[in-house]
């Protein structure tokens, strides 16, 4: 079906992902996928009020078999995050509300109430005991998981939260907005620790920690993507040739066979570089509209990818 | 780790009340190693730990059979275990995760104090000073006690018999001792009543070494900081005083042995005990209070060991002093009229924790000013006016600095994303796994909640189609909604559980009287609603006028 075309000379120890399956669980674009830690299961949200799990079975054809459907929001779902022990997942909905619901029966255990648009982007952090979301009310929220309160209000930004994320050991947070600003905060204490913000502030579409915490991967709606190191507050390396300049895109750093990051672009390709080099090892085609949204399994060799066009594609690396 | 960016004035101390813990009538509190949870022993016998970040309770531990109140809470290294003593003089150990007991047992006097052996990664030795005995070290493993000497005999023979669990007739009653285990629990520090510290070999129960504390007075308390550098000693005297600990963090029984033997000529007990003991512990500082000559309670060291802090043991009043290791006081921290019982130091954070005799838990942290300039990266934050001076071209309409834009950023670097630096702790032993959160159990939403949420919206939605089959799909809603199966439920069964199911919203709408009101009553079919309350009552209402269960309100 895809093919992958490889937009520059590859090094020859690169072997080319491809598409492995397809899966069209969705009734309507899907707007944020993501792997529990363990790699076990994959969870996608979507347009369509609804989220899915799917068991990952490395080895096996099909990789990802659909499993249990989670209803119960009223307008479309933009984000999803599994807890570290992928007990539970967390998402964020456009009624305003987060839900958190039992994985392994589907159930709804508890709404989160609180934002007053939007809710954005969700994510747990490693202890699972804090949820953080970040909203269109401009607010950043972090959450006990087991009580359900909202334990602090973040002011976080002057225009819709676009990304949160909590670095390895939880003990910061990192928000970005489409006012262009990038923001790191104390998890315990709420205070704003640093801005990151650029010369030129073009609106900031997705952030994450990468896994020592050390450095952000920002992507912002000029079609770029950078990482920036925390401590310095300079950007260390810059990778484009992708498209992003409507969508909140994702991005992910692909850490199980050499260092890359890979993102979703709007010209419906998942676009992959080499880290350090900043080269574009792979353009990978197959979706039909815009690429939201993509992930990286923790161990495999295995990168999900979810789209508009309301598919779910697993890309794995060529067997030998 | 975060620390290159966080304010490097983390040692700094708190200052004011944050918020406070209540559960029950607290009576003593101990942070684990990390200081990510906080256990604190009830009066009723129970023990609770609280999740210190979001401040809410991870899990309670109780013991059926015991109801009296807690005397001392201690973790293990690794918090793995928590070991209990309560006033009907028993000392229970306990596995934090699953919340079981492992071991219990009972001793001839209520234990005030009881502590883990830090050095053992799942400790079931334990030291425990009594109330009017010698303290003594307890192996739940093996089921014994054994009692330690608190002085050392005046003959020649340095060795102290090892007694067994009966206290001897023969010694004068005394004031309680303090003992405290070293940082890697090879040895035991004892304060006694004559104003002494003995070192001892709690395995061979023989004093090693001996420390005579200026002034005499019977030792309250006796605490090692928490890299084990420092010693801090709480006297009758009223004062606390500080000590520098000489010996190795690692093989202290070997050194000891050797200084033991490298001191010739020297054949009297006490005095080579004496001798030795010089070699161990050298004085460093002394706090007072010489103004009011207050008695401490529950002194401290910080984490970091910077700061030292000791409660004021006078009823009434509730008040913390900060001294720094210098020997100067830094801070009086005055809380509610309550007296204090209870002080610890958060092991990372400068935050303090308090116990009032009320049985509250109250938080000290500092008093945060926001950092503006975190905010805006190029903003300074001035101390005072300075005078500005422009630069030459300031103004002009194409600035010489402008016109270069160098971009110093060397792209080609390598950049490590992956490699994670050894954090502070590194005084722990990675390999083995550590205790830091109970896992987060959320508490459900109660059912009559989330009917309300889903129902809600279905009613709505029901209602626009207006017939009886979509209605009863409203029914399968118990959160855990698949697939809308409208055609799926016996027409009986709805009706019977709609009819229950208003009540119980009934009383929903009581809890929820606080919610905004909602104004525009009837128009359920707009779907446009700013809050889900809302269509909850709403819907609710339509529902039963359809079903006539106005009796129901």
């Amino acid at each position: 079906m895809a093919e992958e075309v490889p937009a520059t000379t590859t090094t020859a120890s690169f072997t080319p992902y491809v598409h492995s399956q397809t899966l069209t669980t969705h009734e309507r674009a899907v707007s944020s996928i993501k792997f529990s830690s363990d790699g076990r299961f994959l969870a996608s949200a979507s347009a369509d009020k609804t989220l899915r799990t799917y068991t990952i079975n490395t080895d096996g054809d099909p990789i990802a078999e659909p499993g249990r459907e989670f209803a119960g929001h009223e307008y479309g779902i933009s984000d999803v995050a599994f807890s570290s022990d992928a007990r539970f997942i967390a998402s964020a909905s456009d009624d305003k509300t987060l839900k958190l619901w039992d994985v392994e029966t589907g159930s709804l255990i508890k709404t989160l109430i609180g934002h007053t648009n939007y809710a954005f982007c969700v994510n747990f952090n490693p202890q699972s005991n804090m949820i953080v979301s970040g909203s269109f009310d401009e607010t950043v929220r972090i959450w006990d998981v087991t009580t359900g309160k909202c334990l602090k209000v973040l002011p976080a930004h002057s225009d819709p939260v676009t990304a949160v994320d909590f670095n390895r050991d939880g003990s910061l947070i990192v928000s970005s907005s489409y006012d262009g600003l990038c923001r790191i905060w104390d998890a315990g204490t709420g205070h704003c620790i640093k801005t990151l913000i650029d010369d030129e502030n073009p609106p900031v579409s997705y952030v994450r920690f990468s896994p020592n915490g050390k450095f952000i991967l920002v992507g912002t709606l000029d079609n770029t993507l950078r990482l920036w190191n925390i401590s310095s507050a300079k950007f260390l390396k810059t990778y484009t040739c992708h498209v992003n300049s409507q969508y909140c895109v994702s991005s992910a750093f692909s850490v199980t066979n050499g260092k890359r990051i890979v993102s979703g672009s709007e010209d419906n390709c998942v676009y992959m570089w080499e880290l350090n080099s900043r080269k574009l090892l792979q353009k990978l085609e197959g979706h039909t509209e815009p690429v939201m949204t993509v992930a990286c399994h923790p161990t495999e060799n295995l990168i999900a990818s979810g789209s508009l066009d309301k598919s779910v594609k697993i890309w794995t690396q060529k067997k030998e | 780790m975060n620390a290159p960016i966080i304010d490097p004035l983390q040692g700094d101390f708190p200052e004011v009340i944050e918020e406070y813990l209540e559960h029950g009538v607290i009576k003593c509190v101990a942070f684990n190693h990390r200081g990510s949870l906080l256990a604190a022993g009830c009066a009723d016998g129970g023990c609770v730990i609280f999740d210190f970040e979001t401040r809410g309770i991870a899990k309670e531990i109780r013991d059926i059979d015991c109801s009296a109140a807690i005397t001392s809470v201690s973790w293990s290294k690794y918090g793995h275990r928590l070991l209990v003593s309560a006033a009907d003089k028993s000392l229970t150990l306990w596995d934090v995760s699953t919340g079981e007991k492992i071991a219990r047992t009972i001793l001839q006097q209520t234990p005030l104090q009881a502590r883990l052996n830090p050095g053992l990664t799942s400790p079931s030795l334990c030291l425990a000073c009594p109330l009017s005995s010698a303290p003594m070290i307890v192996d739940f493993d093996i089921d014994c006690t054994t009692l330690l000497p608190v002085a050392v005999p005046e003959m020649p023979d340095v060795l102290a018999p090892p007694q067994r669990s009966k206290c001897p007739e023969s010694n004068p009653p005394f004031s309680p001792a303090a003992a405290c285990f070293n940082k890697c629990g090879d040895l035991v520090y004892i304060g006694n009543s004559k104003g002494e510290i003995l070192v001892i070999d709690y395995k061979s129960v023989r004093v090693l070494a001996l420390v005579p504390v200026s002034g005499a007075a019977p030792v309250k308390n006796i605490v090692f900081s928490r890299n084990g550098q420092y010693l801090l000693t709480n006297s009758h005297d009223r004062t606390i005083r500080i000590y520098e600990n000489l010996l190795p963090a690692k093989n202290v029984l070997k050194s000891l042995e050797d200084l033991g033997k490298n001191i010739d000529g020297i054949d009297d007990g006490v005095e080579k005990l004496k001798t030795v003991g010089s070699k161990c512990l050298t004085l460093f500082r002394e706090f007072q209070d010489s103004v009011t000559k207050m008695h401490w309670k529950a002194p401290c060291f910080s984490g970091d060991g910077e700061w030292v802090v000791g409660g004021s043991a006078c009823k009434g009043e509730h008040k913390i002093y900060i001294w720094d290791r210098a020997g100067h006081l830094v801070k009086i921290l005055e809380g509610p009229k309550e007296a204090l019982i209870d002080l610890a130091w958060h092991p990372v954070h400068p935050i303090i924790v308090s116990v009032s005799l009320a049985g509250l838990v109250y938080i000290w942290a500092k008093d945060y000013t926001e950092n503006w300039s975190a905010f805006a990266p190029d903003f300074k934050e001035l101390e005072e006016n300075e005078e500005y001076v422009e630069r030459e071209d300031e103004f002009d309409l194409i600035p010489e600095t402008e016109k270069v834009k160098v971009l110093d950023v060397n792209e080609d670097e390598e950049v490590d994303i992956e490699t994670v630096e050894k954090d502070a702790f590194s005084d722990s032993d990675t390999s083995v796994e550590e205790l830091r959160y109970l896992p987060a159990e959320p508490i459900p939403d109660t059912n009559d909640q989330q009917d309300n949420l889903v129902e809600s919206i279905k009613l709505v939605e029901g209602q626009i189609s207006a017939s009886p089959a979509s209605e009863e799909a409203v029914q399968n809603g118990h959160g855990a909604d698949h697939v809308l199966s409208p055609q799926g439920e016996e027409l009986g069964d709805t009706r019977g559980k709609r009819k229950r199911k208003p009540s119980e919203k009934a009383m929903e709408l009581q809890a929820e009287k606080a919610k905004p009101s909602k104004g525009s009553g009837r128009t359920v079919r707009a779907k446009s609603r700013a809050g889900i309350d809302q269509e909850i009552d709403d819907s609710v209402n339509d529902a039963d006028d359809d079903d006539d269960d106005a009796s129901y309100y």
